[in-house]
């Protein structure tokens, strides 16, 4: 390489680049910038891209929430206590909703967006409210004090998500600014990370508050926050998807004040809950169940208006939401604007003197009602009284009031409900109205909420539970009305042309009176049409078949109501009708056939008439014109039949043929272009984009999605509720009876209630077998026949579970306890769940339980009115008389009978040797013959092993937390042990069960014989060996000695040098022995010198804790933070 | 301890298998009174108890209360187990009586049902084995229900004599699909079943002859068997049949069947049955008119989706049954005319949302 300095670079001064200078940047995608270097890598890279689009595919659920108008999603703030989770809803709530609550309870609904409305909920540390919270939450904000790490309840409540569907998790680090030092915060911060991580997936999203401010969190940071709660997307969750649900916001008790005080409150109460709906579609009929409280029926479902509406496409033209609608909220337990609702009524709060009259300064909502309720100066009746209600608009005359007031009142608010401006002269006593009927939707029109207002207590509260009856009456009866005027149209029509079925009831009215004698004229000719049956009709089926008594004959054959009315008011004796009581009609599903109907088949034209229902016949007149495949195959054919069929229906409708033809023609072309469809699809794109599974079930999900919206599209609202049930999304109002008293009595906001609808199967009781394993954190075993709260679908229960596991496919076998680190099965009485529920378990829900209460999880497999668990047991008994390989066995059974039921089975000695039982003997009761494979002796102890069933305990006991005063104090069955600690009992002890010393004595055993002949038969092979001991003294041992004298010192010599050696051995052992005794008491002083320092040490410790308890019990009675359970 | 389950209260014997059925299915105990209570052969018949008894098979924990008049039941369903099965059917009643309420059940069961049922395979008021394979099960099928499905009928029995013996083998699902059906479509084939058991071989040909006359103008594809059970498994009294179907380009079926009285020739069975089933074909729909309530009551247990089904007029025991349906699943039905801008539209569109019930019998993994 030669050292020459490079040119320097010359920039050009005309050309391709100087006219390229204008734009710099090149806009969109740079392909060469991200192109491989190598084909290696653009392989490896294709790969990944491949693998990661893998990675995003889920299996396509459906989502039951419909998007227009989906109820708010539920937000919920979980911690533990002191850890900023009522400054986060408050610094929240400012931020969407302009306000500045002071007490935060309940449910807070706001309007994020032009598409999302949010429900705040706060999550108090109870463990009850954890659970409910977790099986309704949307999105959890899981607050973590930065400066103390990870809670217990944290992790107790992150288990209970996972068992219940994990809804999205957003972390919130808090208290980040009692960290001093950067480092510190920095190692704090990236050591929570990874746990976090850890516990949700890699990645989950973590946010910092940092300090607080005006006892709110810095409005930078929640706006962060809140940027990312707005663009959360929401996998539906598969429990949630199949129940219909609710978060109840309000609650209200419906109860007639006399009723309770007459039972000093302890009367079952009719209790009123508000809320959106959310899940899948609400049916009245079907029951809900309250968590902490139990299954309810629901009396009736309303829908009321939307307390926080969306905003409308005409309303909001721009792209982002008005400051107006973002004043919007609604939070009946909290105290907006100074109102706050209580069970039973409603506080003002008013800040500062309160004086009348004073018009310039502003008043808030809560001090305008009370104003509005000062001025009143007439009683309900008055008013009613001098009302003047006029039904329609246009109506000349208003309505007198007499002696049905009370009807004509409801009707008029029922009118009010419907068509909202409908009415004219109402609007003067407007007020009045509003402030009596809760359910009139009223919207605030410009400043403010929008809130519901409740109906005081001083108002009668049976008048809007006969507004419900009535309103169902007058439904109905509206239904019979049309039906009469239906069915008289129907009647009439025989005589017309059919084009002159009106659709308007009035005109139809008005027409039947003049009909009538026109109607009489036709009588006959009427009778033979429909003898032909050519009836024609179009009865509204709904309203027939579900608003009507009538019988479905008399609905099949055109009985009025009008008759059946008249049976039923004028005649005392009534006959009964006769076809339903038949005794003699049978319930068969083929209907008999009516041989004079078929006569008509016997005409030729007959059975050409009916030509066009079969492929080979042309089209009809009618034009269906489904076109489907089978039809297009047959095209040719049908083209052939066409003519002669034109002449046919020609001769029988003219008047027809003209627009059969126009029909037919439009009909070819519609044919020709589906054909046309169907060829390019097959020739123009063979190899273009096929669809994969998963967007093949996709594709099918949107369709059916788009069937059920549009098939309800026109329907009203009442026939839809009828049909379909409330919609997810409508804010409902659900009368519920027989509601505890205690639910009323000892409500509190800050417990969350939840409505959660139940499927048909869900009603039911039964044994639930399901797969479980102990929770690795729980650091007990579970033991079998010990009571277990489990939480499971909506319900929170405490029963009593046997486990067991699959011993080779063959039976169920009973485990005493749950395995170490292994699923196992438990089976438990209670109410069942679908199959593949998951649930988690604690054996507590007390707060002061240390440890992790978790204690297991695990999913339902199935659910059965019996169980099939067995556990060993060991028959034992002893031979009293042994023959061959027979023998007389005793004391295993005490009867004979008992015997007889265990004839064949098999037993077992304890060497080993295999058996069966025969047959009872006579002589002791419970005795038997057995014939075993060998002779077995007297001492064998003889087996039967068997295996014995056992069905849970029916034990079943609902966590009622919500009906207690203290709500985490509550109690369920507490274990053997439990009891016998509280009452101080000692343990029974059998006196067999304990363990002694076992004495064995020595085992003789009788020497074998072989017989002497038989000795001689045998072979010499086996011929025993065995020889008697020899008797005499051998040689060696009975010969004398006589030594040399050389040799004898030898022999004395070794024997003085063993001596010796003996001696110093013995020696030597004695003194290692001092020199060891030596030694531990050397060891002994350095150890209580050690120990002494230990002490010191410990009682250090323990006097620094108790220091910083007390310090802690200070802070706390001063409103401090409580005790903490640190992981 | 266990909570009351919620109790539906109805009077009379009539549309028995149903309410016991729709019970069952929902879970909700069900009472029944004033059966039969004016008549002088009070309470329950013995077919009725029969059926009671097969319910009781089939299903494990159900608890029956019969008031010793016999006038009142009270059912407290348990769930339906399935397994293999047998059971003896009375002779008052045919095969059929006792296989609709078991086919509507069979899906949801905790394992397939097999099931051996004797008695009589064809009957004037039931419907007969023949249909219930060829009509009923492929509306099971569209429901998903498909595979491993099958109704063998190993023996035919007439009535009053009986001794047949049917086998019915099904399968369970974990829910059944949403039913979309609103297009009837033209028929396309004509399939027939003719049987004669214990008389001459000749009469099956004798009606299909007579079949043959008045359908062969309408398609060319019409298949009539004739089927022939000889010996021991022609049951023990004699008797003959034609079962008739239509089968539509859309695979709706329509079908019709008569079978043998005293005194009238084959010929005139043959044309009654095919007469029956013209009528079938001119009321149209996607569904004929014995299989109604089948289908309503599936497209009820659908998932959350609205279901449609195009069908003629309700029968009297459709819209009983509608009404049952309503008090057990507190679902309602949206019934419309099938086609509003036509006036002469007899048939109706019937759509409802499904209730998402689940085969909650059913044993995970």
């Amino acid at each position: 390489m030669d050292e020459r300095p490079h040119k320097a670079h010359r920039a050009p001064q005309s050309g391709g680049k100087i006219n390229k200078k204008g734009k710099e940047k090149q806009q969109g995608y740079n392909e060469k910038a991200f192109a491989p270097m190598s084909g290696r890598r653009a392989d490896r890279q294709g790969r990944r891209n491949v693998e990661r689009d893998q990675t995003r595919l889920h299996v396509p659920l459906v989502n039951r929430t419909p998007d227009d108008d989906p109820p708010p999603v539920i937000i919920a703030i979980v911690g533990p206590s002191g850890v900023g989770k009522t400054t986060l809803l408050k610094s929240l709530v400012r931020r969407y909703a302009k306000q500045t609550l002071n007490e935060a309870k309940g449910p807070i609904t706001v309007v994020s967006g032009k598409k999302r409305r949010l429900t705040f909920i706060e999550c108090n540390n109870d463990i009850n409210s954890m659970i409910d919270i977790g099986k309704i939450a949307d999105l959890v904000l899981l607050m973590v004090d930065g400066s103390f790490g990870f809670e217990m309840e944290t992790f107790e409540f992150l288990n209970i998500l996972q068992s219940h569907g994990f809804p999205k998790v957003i972390g919130i680090l808090t208290h980040l600014d009692l960290i001093k030092k950067a480092s510190t915060l920095k190692d704090t911060k990236k050591a929570l990370k990874k746990r976090f991580w850890t516990e949700i997936y890699q990645g989950a999203k973590l946010f910092y508050l940092s300090g607080v401010l005006n006892g709110r969190y810095p409005d930078t940071e929640i706006a962060n926050l809140t940027r990312f709660v707005s663009v959360i997307k929401f996998r539906p969750l598969v429990f949630r998807n199949t129940h219909p649900y609710l978060l109840a916001d309000r609650l209200e008790d419906l109860t007639p004040r006399e009723e309770v005080r007459t039972s000093k409150g302890k009367c079952d109460r009719v209790v009123t809950v508000y809320g959106y709906v959310r899940g899948t579609n609400l049916r009245l009929g079907t029951k809900v169940h309250i968590p902490g409280v139990g299954d309810l029926e629901m009396k009736s479902v309303t829908v009321l208006g939307d307390p926080c509406p969306l905003p409308t496409a005409e309303s909001e033209k721009r792209r982002k939401l008005s400051e107006k609608k973002k004043l919007l909220i609604h939070a009946p337990m909290s105290d907006v604007g100074g109102v706050m609702y209580d069970k039973d009524a409603v506080w003002v709060n008013v800040p500062g003197s309160f004086t009348r009259g004073n018009a310039d300064v502003l008043q808030g909502a809560g001090e305008q009602m009370v104003m509005d309720l000062q001025d009143v100066n007439q009683t309900l009746e008055d008013r009613v009284a001098q009302s003047s209600i006029r039904l329609f608009g246009s109506s000349s005359k208003a309505l007198t009031v007499e002696a049905a007031i009370d009807e004509e009142d409801e009707e008029a608010e029922l009118d009010e409900e419907d068509f909202d401006s409908g009415l004219g002269s109402e609007e003067g006593s407007d007020d009045e109205d509003e402030e009596m009927d809760e359910d009139i939707p009223r919207h605030a029109d410009n400043t403010g909420r929008t809130n519901r207002r409740t109906v005081t207590r001083s108002l009668p509260s049976s008048i809007k539970e006969r507004t419900e009856v009535e309103y169902a009456e007058s439904d109905s009866d509206l239904g019979e009305d049309e039906t009469e005027q239906r069915t008289g149209g129907r009647v009439r029509v025989g005589g017309e042309e059919e084009e002159d079925i009106p659709s308007d009831e009035d005109i139809d009215e008005e027409e039947e009176v003049e009909d009538i004698p026109r109607w009489k004229a036709n009588l006959a000719d009427r009778a033979q049409q429909l003898a032909a049956g050519t009836r024609k009709r179009r009865m509204d089926w709904i309203k027939l078949i579900y608003n009507t008594d009538l019988s479905p004959e008399e609905i099949l054959h055109g009985k009025t109501t009008e008759e059946k009315s008249t049976d039923d008011g004028d005649d005392f004796f009534q006959i009964k009708s006769k076809h339903a009581e038949d005794p003699e009609v049978l319930d068969c599903t083929k209907e008999p056939v009516d041989a004079e109907s078929l006569k008509k088949w016997e005409a030729e034209e007959m059975l050409d008439a009916i030509r066009h229902l079969f492929i080979t016949g042309a089209d009809d007149e009618a034009g269906d014109g489904d076109g489907d495949g089978g039809e297009a195959e047959d095209g040719e054919n049908d083209a052939e039949d066409e003519n002669e069929d034109a002449e046919d229906e020609g001769d029988v409708d003219s008047g027809k043929k003209m627009k059969g033809h126009v029909s037919r023609t439009d009909a070819l072309a519609r044919k020709k272009e589906i054909l046309k469809r169907k060829f390019d699809e097959q020739y123009d794109d063979p190899d273009g984009p096929k669809a994969d599974f998963y967007d093949e079930k996709k594709e099918e999900i949107a369709q059916q999605l788009a069937t059920n919206r549009a098939e309800f599209e026109g329907v009203d609202a009442e026939a839809r509720a009828l049909v379909e049930g409330f919609r997810p999304g409508q804010y409902v109002r659900i009368e519920l009876h027989d509601v505890p008293c205690e639910m009323i009595e000892h409500f509190d906001p800050t417990y969350p209630i939840v409505v959660g609808g139940l499927l048909p199967a869900e009603e039911r009781f039964g044994y639930v077998q399901v797969r479980i394993k102990r929770h690795r954190w729980y650091n007990r075993i579970l033991k079998t026949n010990d009571p277990l709260i489990f939480s499971l679908g909506w319900r929170r229960f405490q029963s009593i579970p046997i486990y067991s596991l699959d011993d080779h496919s063959i039976r169920m076998r009973m485990l005493k306890y749950t395995p170490e680190h292994m699923h196992c099965y438990a089976t438990f009485y209670g109410p069942v769940a679908i199959p593949n529920t998951g649930f988690c378990a604690f054996n507590s829900l007390d707060a002061s339980t240390p440890g992790f209460r978790v204690s297991a999880t695990g999913v339902v497999l199935d659910i059965d009115r019996s169980a099939k668990i067995v556990k060993k047991i060991k028959l034992t008994g002893v031979p009293y008389k042994i023959f061959k390989n027979t023998a007389f066995i005793k004391d295993m059974f005490s009867t004979a009978l008992e015997v007889a039921k265990f004839e064949g089975a098999n037993v077992r000695t304890v060497s080993g040797i295999r058996g069966q039982v025969k047959k009872a003997l006579p002589k002791p009761d419970g005795s038997f013959r057995a014939t075993f494979e060998d002779k077995i002796l007297k001492s064998d102890i003889v087996f039967l092993r068997a295996w014995y069933s056992i069905q849970p305990r029916k034990f079943y006991n609902p966590v009622t937390s919500l009906l207690l005063s203290e709500k985490s104090a509550w109690k369920g069955m507490r274990l053997t042990g439990q009891v016998r600690r509280d009452e101080g009992v000692k343990t029974p002890l059998n006196v067999n069960s304990t363990y002694k010393k076992i004495e064995r004595a020595p085992r003789r055993f009788n020497p074998l014989i072989v017989p002497k002949k038989l000795q001689a038969q045998l072979p010499y092979g086996s011929k025993p060996k065995l020889m008697a001991p020899q008797r005499q003294e051998t040689y060696l041992q009975k010969r004398a000695v006589v030594m040399e004298p050389e040799e004898r010192k030898a022999v004395a010599l070794m024997q003085q040098i063993r001596a010796l050696r003996k001696d110093q051995v013995a020696r030597r052992h004695e003194k290692k022995g001092e020199k060891r005794a030596e030694r531990a008491k050397k060891m002994e002083k350095v150890d209580a010198a050690k120990s002494e320092k230990e002490k010191e040490r410990k009682k250090d410790a323990m006097r620094m804790a108790g220091q910083k308890s007390k310090r802690e019990a200070d802070m706390e009675e001063g409103g401090g933070r409580p005790k903490r359970r640190k992981t | 301890m266990a909570q009351p389950s919620a109790l539906v209260h109805f009077s009379g014997h009539q549309h028995l298998r149903n309410r016991l059925v729709l019970s069952i299915l929902s879970g909700k105990h069900v009472r029944i009174d004033k059966i039969r209570s004016e008549d002088k052969n009070p309470g329950l018949r013995d077919y009725e108890i029969s059926l009671l008894r097969l319910l009781e098979k089939v299903t494990n924990g159900t608890v029956i209360e019969i008031s010793v008049t016999g006038t009142t039941i009270l059912l407290k369903p348990g769930i339906v187990s399935g397994g293999t099965l047998q059971h003896d059917c009375t002779l008052s009643r045919g095969i059929g009586y006792f296989l609709e309420p078991v086919i509507m059940l069979a899906p949801f069961a905790k394992k397939p049902l097999n099931i051996t049922l004797k008695g009589i395979t064809t009957e004037e008021h039931d419907l007969s084995a023949d249909i219930l394979r060829t009509v009923t099960l492929p509306h099971l099928q569209l429901f998903g229900v498909s595979e491993g499905l099958e109704l063998r009928i190993k023996r035919r029995g007439a009535a009053p004599g009986g001794g047949g013996e049917v086998q019915f083998l099904c399968p369970i699902v974990k829910q059944v699909k949403t039913l979309n059906f609103v297009e009837p479509g033209k028929v396309k084939r004509i399939r027939g079943v003719a049987h004669a058991v214990r008389v001459n071989p000749q009469f099956s040909n004798r009606m299909i002859e007579a079949s043959r006359s008045i359908l062969n103008r309408y398609i060319p594809d019409i298949y009539l068997y004739s089927d022939v059970y000889k010996g021991d498994e022609s049951g023990k009294s004699p008797g003959y049949a034609l079962t008739l179907l239509a089968e539509t380009t859309t695979s709706a079926i329509y079908c019709s069947e008569a079978i043998a009285e005293p005194g009238v020739a084959p010929e005139d069975i043959g044309l009654k049955a095919t007469r029956a089933l013209l009528t079938e074909v001119e009321k149209g729909g996607c569904v004929d008119q014995k299989h109604q309530t089948f289908i309503l009551l599936m497209m009820v247990l659908g998932s959350e989706d609205v279901g449609r089904c195009r069908m003629g007029e309700p029968t009297p025991k459709t819209i009983q049954f509608l009404r049952d349906v309503r008090e057990f699943f507190a679902t309602s039905f949206k019934i419309v005319s099938a086609d509003l801008s036509d006036p002469d539209c007899f048939q109706l569109l019937y759509s409802c949302y499904g209730t998402g019930y689940i085969n909650a019998n059913r044993t995970l993994a």
